[in-house]
């Protein structure tokens, strides 16, 4: 019995690894035209009900300009759209102009691109949806597995969403967000919200990604992140290859990464499980440490100073440092004894902390503005840590070649 | 299913039922659209190009009628080498009103028509052979787009709002997929802040000698009454495969500007990007160069920035502009093959920065 289960365990750990894949049971029928007719004529406040089955597109899904319309179909392991034969657009289904617009009970798959985006939408409800590319997960599936963008009062909940080369789920430059009781997997970043502000996630789970959680913020875009809660979801197993295609900024997530915080400012981060992501349970770094660290491929920004220079003359309202940045009663477990090492991060922690990895840490990149004239830290660039007494916390001093690298960083106690 | 199948039944009730006489409406030949859909498509707009009487005669002739213009853009949009015959109706009495930069306003009941079709030459047949005639029709609640599909008689053009595939053979380019889009995908470039828009017909592009005498156009619908002009010079844009007509940078920042900034630019489509690609963007950053992709997906093809100056091989624009996959081509819709000669003049143009 012992060793049967063993043996499963050892099993479920390489299926999971090596060779995750995806291979349902497809029988289409053609309904191409009568399912796009809907679309096309739907009316303020239609339903368009989909029906049981598994239908094949050639091309996006569009509504455009409508208030108060349903999609909804009779299940999400039901109702299947796939567009795995697309050869136009890039979406699977694209949802842009609307108000108040309801997604539920369908599957969706193999979109060239985006599996469903939204954009410029005020409500919309993503649910009970099943998400996903089919075959060998690799980087030639889909972007984003659902992408609202420039959208604001957006709901994603009890989706799941797995195999996008880049996020599962991902919400950007959006206002007043709800991501919960989604599960996503064999995703380069399970969850993503990137320039998003007024955002919670919570109750996810999110499982061998790259990364699980991610919250960044990118110079050049419409509007800012802040105000971001990520609080009772359960992080673990993020260990997965990096697949992103190269260029991509999420490409740069280093594998075995629980949470990640990119230059954004205004995140709690509280109450959630985290556990066995071989690198780092909560990373928050500034935009530069990521551009530097990204691999041999992605060393052409220069030196960190200067791409964090460089930045700030390209985008003036962008401010490429992290702050304002909670971290607490978070549960930490890592079984792993060395960090993920195909990628520099993992390297350096190799180097820096041999067998014994922090579970939260910061690259230590100060922004100009870090103290005030009175000699204590700007409010903004605050990084508050407290965690129970064995959690390892660590500022890297990225900036001075890790010189000034300090455990358990007293600046971190700001309670 | 049956929800569909009820939902299409109550359309054709309900549209029988305002009908006095039965209409027999023919269907055309090349598509699969049956007499329910014809019937459901005559809640959007006229199911036959004919009965619009845009044009006398013979309609593949597309000899313009009464209150019917044909124009021609300075750089037009690339979609898959198909020629285009362009036409505004004005109805009688109308004027359009003069815009510096953006889009002529033109009245409530304007229609522009853009008819696409290949040559005698391109098919290696006898005659010209029109696919599709787009109308963009301005009603009192906004522009609306309806594709019409022609039949294989070239008698008649259909309204299909689904859209449609049309593959024909070139010389030179083998078998084109040449894809009609349905009225949904039509706004995912003709969209500005949200508002269904005409991209073509401004200044800059209408600024040109016209199609059949050599009277400059602008000027001939001034002469028709149809527009008042400024006193000062017109803005002209290149023609992007035309030295004489404007400079490398001139000829480059045309030629994107009609191919991407209809989506590439703070109010379209493609704003999430913080790409902008229209003619008056100053900012180097914002038009691409060495501006990281925000959301291009594996569209970034293992590439580090939007544009590296004197590097083509190395810029995401290039990559996108060569490849026909979706999900990684730009322009997303409207064309199944790359155009090699627009792609050599920004290939030029990046080299030289």
């Amino acid at each position: 019995m012992k060793t049967t289960s063993f043996a499963l365990i050892l099993l479920g750990l390489v299926s999971c690894t090596k060779t995750a894949e995806y291979n349902p049971e497809r029988n289409f029928s053609n309904n191409q035209k009568s399912i796009l007719t809907s679309f096309i004529l739907a009316q303020d406040s239609s339903v368009i009900e989909l029906p049981a089955g598994h239908f094949q597109f050639d091309k996006s899904l569009i509504l455009e300009g409508k208030s108060n319309v349903t999609i909804k179909g009779q299940g999400k392991d039901k109702t299947i759209l796939s567009f795995k034969n697309q050869t136009q657009g890039a979406e699977g289904i694209r949802v842009a102009n609307c108000k108040n617009i309801t997604l539920r009970g369908f599957g969706i798959e193999d979109a060239a691109g985006d599996n469903i985006k939204v954009t410029d939408t005020d409500h919309i409800l993503f649910e009970e949806l099943m998400v996903g590319w089919t075959g060998k997960v690799d980087s030639t599936n889909g972007a984003y597995g659902l992408y609202p963008v420039i959208c604001s009062n957006v709901t994603v909940r009890n989706c799941i969403v797995m195999g996008a080369s880049d996020a599962g789920i991902y919400v950007g430059q959006s206002d007043t967000v709800l991501i919960e009781g989604n599960t996503t997997y064999w995703n380069v970043a399970g969850i993503e919200s990137e320039n998003s502000k007024e955002v919670i996630v919570r109750n996810n789970i999110s499982y061998d990604n790259t990364g699980g959680i991610l919250v960044f913020d990118l110079p050049g875009l419409t509007q800012y992140g802040n105000n971001i809660e990520v609080y009772g979801n359960n992080v673990y197993e993020n260990n997965r290859e990096n697949f992103a295609p190269l260029g991509n900024m999420v490409s740069v997530t280093p594998p075995g990464t629980g949470i990640l915080i990119l230059a954004t400012k205004g995140v709690k981060i509280h109450n959630n499980t985290i556990r066995n992501n071989k690198t780092i349970a909560v990373g928050m770094v500034s935009y530069a440490l990521l551009e530097a660290m990204g691999g041999d491929q992605n060393t052409g920004g220069g030196g960190s100073r200067e791409e964090l220079e460089k930045q700030n003359q390209l985008d003036v309202n962008y401010d490429p440092y992290v702050g304002n940045i909670h971290v607490y009663d978070n549960t930490y477990e890592n079984t792993y004894l060395l960090p993920n090492l195909n990628n520099d991060f993992g390297k350096l922690f190799l180097l820096k902390f041999g067998a014994s990895l922090p579970q939260v840490a910061w690259d230590g990149l100060q922004s100009p503005n870090y103290y005030l004239a009175d000699g204590s830290i700007n409010p903004s660039y605050v990084i508050c840590v407290n965690e129970a007494e064995e959690v390892k916390t660590v500022n890297l001093d990225a900036s001075n070649e890790f010189a000034g690298l300090e455990e358990n960083p007293a600046i971190f106690n700001c309670n | 299913m049956r929800s569909v199948l009820f939902a299409l039944s109550f359309f054709f009730f309900a549209c029988q039922q305002k009908q006095t006489k039965q209409t027999i409406i023919p269907v055309p030949l090349g598509t699969d659209q049956s007499i329910t859909e014809q019937i459901q498509y005559a809640s959007v707009g006229k199911t036959r190009l004919s009965d619009y009487g845009f044009f006398e005669g013979r309609l593949a002739d597309l000899k313009p009628s009464e209150q019917v213009m044909p124009y021609e853009l300075n750089t037009p949009l690339f979609s898959d080498y198909a020629l285009k015959k362009r036409f505004i109706y004005l109805p009688k009495g109308e004027k359009i009103g003069y815009q510096e930069k953006n889009v002529l306003d033109f009245p409530v009941g304007t229609v522009l028509i853009k008819n696409f079709y290949y040559s005698a030459r391109q098919l290696g047949n006898i005659a010209d052979k029109i696919l599709e005639t787009r109308l963009l029709i301005h009603e009192r609640d906004g522009w609306k787009a309806l594709p019409y599909i022609w039949n294989t008689q070239q008698t008649e053009a259909y309204l299909e709002i689904t859209g449609g595939l049309l593959p024909t053979s070139l010389q030179n380019k083998g078998v084109v997929h040449y894809t009609v889009p349905d009225m949904n995908q039509c706004k995912s470039c003709h969209d500005k802040s949200g508002t269904m828009t005409p991209i073509g017909p401004t200044v800059r592009q209408l600024n040109r000698k016209a199609v059949a005498s050599d009277t400059n156009q602008m000027l001939l619908l001034a002469d028709k009454g149809w527009i008042g002009l400024p006193d000062h010079t017109l803005p002209q844009l290149a023609v992007w495969n035309d030295p004489a007509s404007g400079s490398l940078n001139e000829r480059a920042r045309a030629y994107l500007d009609i191919n991407c900034a209809h989506c590439h630019n703070d109010q379209g489509p493609a704003k999430n990007s913080g790409l902008n690609l229209t003619y008056f963007e100053t900012d180097p950053y914002r038009l691409g160069v060495n501006k990281k992709p925000v959301a291009a997906g594996r569209g970034s093809g293992n590439l580090k920035y939007g544009i590296v100056p004197k590097k083509p091989g190395g810029s995401i624009l290039i990559h996108r502009m060569q490849t026909t996959e979706p999900g990684t081509m730009m322009p997303e819709l409207g064309r199944s093959l790359p155009h090699d000669e627009g792609i050599a003049l920004i290939r030029e143009w990046i080299e030289k920065m």
